[in-house]
């Protein structure tokens, strides 16, 4: 397990815009940045697919019953070359407890976008946005 | 979604809006002419064309990776004014679409490429993961040269392109079946090595926008080298619906100086939100 260390991931944001033919759907036509949610659930599958990949959750409501939830995650190949697609490396491991704070979709399905994530060994996953030219 | 890619282009000074100067900063905008390679003489076969073989990356843009031996933590951070979701996509959407290099429809087809354009997320083949095809895809990530042929390879949908140079002659067009990136040919004029594609089927979009082409298109790559550095000029014919020949802004890539790097391999596109999108709204 990689411990003791920070793996930041900062992907130039322009990669898109570096290439006029690549686009697709934007974040914001499936989730409202306006409506966080926090989660807590049980990790049952991870797929790793373009231009999203998802995980998906199994968490209990208020009634105890169990919804599956599935939590979109950008900048996937930041988190694979941080270490999340192997468990030896500290990675995502099916039956854990996660924690997921993030957005809400805009249709009211069981779906949200990951903004962080706290995994069941207490380390922190953040995929957010950064300026770079802030102060 | 994180993505290397080769190449970038150069943004006027039409650019005026402040939203774009930061993205613009870090844009691949910059011009060809800032790369110093002069210095670098491109290899030669003993046929006497310019080594294409390579690595090929882009000028600028690529992730960063850091690490800090520090905590525990896991940090992806996509740069964008202000630290916004909403304008790491909006200011995108506006650099691509105020190029005023474009494509120029007929009159006849503004209305369909306006339709195509504000329907993107369905209509938009890259959307649901079919073919980039010719030449949305791109100039290669890598080459292999060989006496008879150019093999093209490309990270984005881990997907190839094989060019004869056996000096062969188009398919008859009757005989072609109309595919996502056609038949192409290449040759050498001069140091310039010059790719032929005919044969497309219509279902390719050149670019975002609602850009759609018929299947009489024609594209016509270039590629030069120079020292370390290979540049990507294409033009588009499309006499049926284009009022003429689109001259795409060219993209330079530079040789990736590590002889043992290696392509990597794209995550499998699958489109499973288009259920879930309440707007029209993409980038």
């Amino acid at each position: 397990m990689k411990h003791g260390l920070i793996v930041a991931v900062a992907v130039l944001g322009v990669l898109w815009a570096a290439v006029p033919a690549f686009s697709h759907h934007a974040v914001q036509a499936q989730f409202d940045f306006n409506k966080p949610l926090t989660l807590t659930g049980v990790l049952t599958r991870v797929e790793w697919v373009n231009p999203h990949s998802y995980m998906f959750l199994d968490v209990k409501d208020a009634a105890g019953k169990v919804k599956k939830w599935a939590l979109e995650l950008v900048g996937p190949g930041g988190l694979r070359k941080a270490g999340l697609s192997r468990i030896d490396r500290g990675g995502f491991k099916i039956g854990d407890t996660i924690t997921v704070k993030g957005f809400a979709s805009k249709d009211g399905s069981d779906s949200g976008f990951v903004k962080e994530l706290k995994l069941s060994d207490g380390r922190l996953v953040t995929i957010w946005f950064g300026d770079p030219n802030a102060r | 979604m994180i993505r290397r890619f080769p190449g970038g282009r150069a943004i006027g000074a039409a650019m005026a809006a402040a939203s774009c100067l930061l993205v613009l900063r870090l844009a691949a905008g910059r011009a060809p002419a800032a790369v110093k390679s002069a210095a670098v003489e491109t290899p030669r076969t003993t046929e006497g064309h310019p080594v294409l073989s390579g690595v090929w990356i882009g000028v600028t843009g690529g992730a960063v990776l850091t690490a800090e031996d520090a905590g525990e933590s896991i940090k992806v951070t996509l740069n964008a004014r202000d630290g916004t979701p909403i304008n790491f996509e909006r200011d995108n959407t506006l650099l691509r679409r105020r190029d005023p290099n474009r494509p120029l429809y007929k009159p006849q087809f503004w209305e369909k490429v306006q339709q195509l354009d504000q329907n993107g997320n369905t209509e938009d083949p890259g959307y649901s993961c079919m073919p980039l095809g010719v030449p949305r895809m791109g100039p290669p990530n890598k080459i292999v040269q060989t006496p008879t042929e150019m093999i093209f390879l490309y990270q984005v949908r881990n997907t190839f392109r094989v060019i004869p140079t056996d000096g062969r002659a188009h398919t008859p067009d009757k005989d072609l079946e109309g595919t996502w990136m056609g038949e192409s040919l290449g040759h050498w004029e001069g140091d310039t090595f010059v790719i032929d594609s005919v044969g497309f089927s219509d279902a390719s979009w050149l670019d975002i926008a609602g850009y759609f082409h018929s299947e009489k298109m024609h594209v016509i790559e270039r590629l030069r080298r120079q020292g370390n550095t290979l540049t990507w000029d294409v033009t588009v014919e499309d006499p049926d619906v284009l009022l003429k020949p689109w001259v795409m802004n060219p993209r330079t890539v530079r040789l990736n100086p590590d002889p043992k790097a290696v392509l990597a391999e794209d995550l499998p596109c699958q489109e499973r939100d288009l259920a879930h999108l309440v707007t029209k709204e993409h980038h």
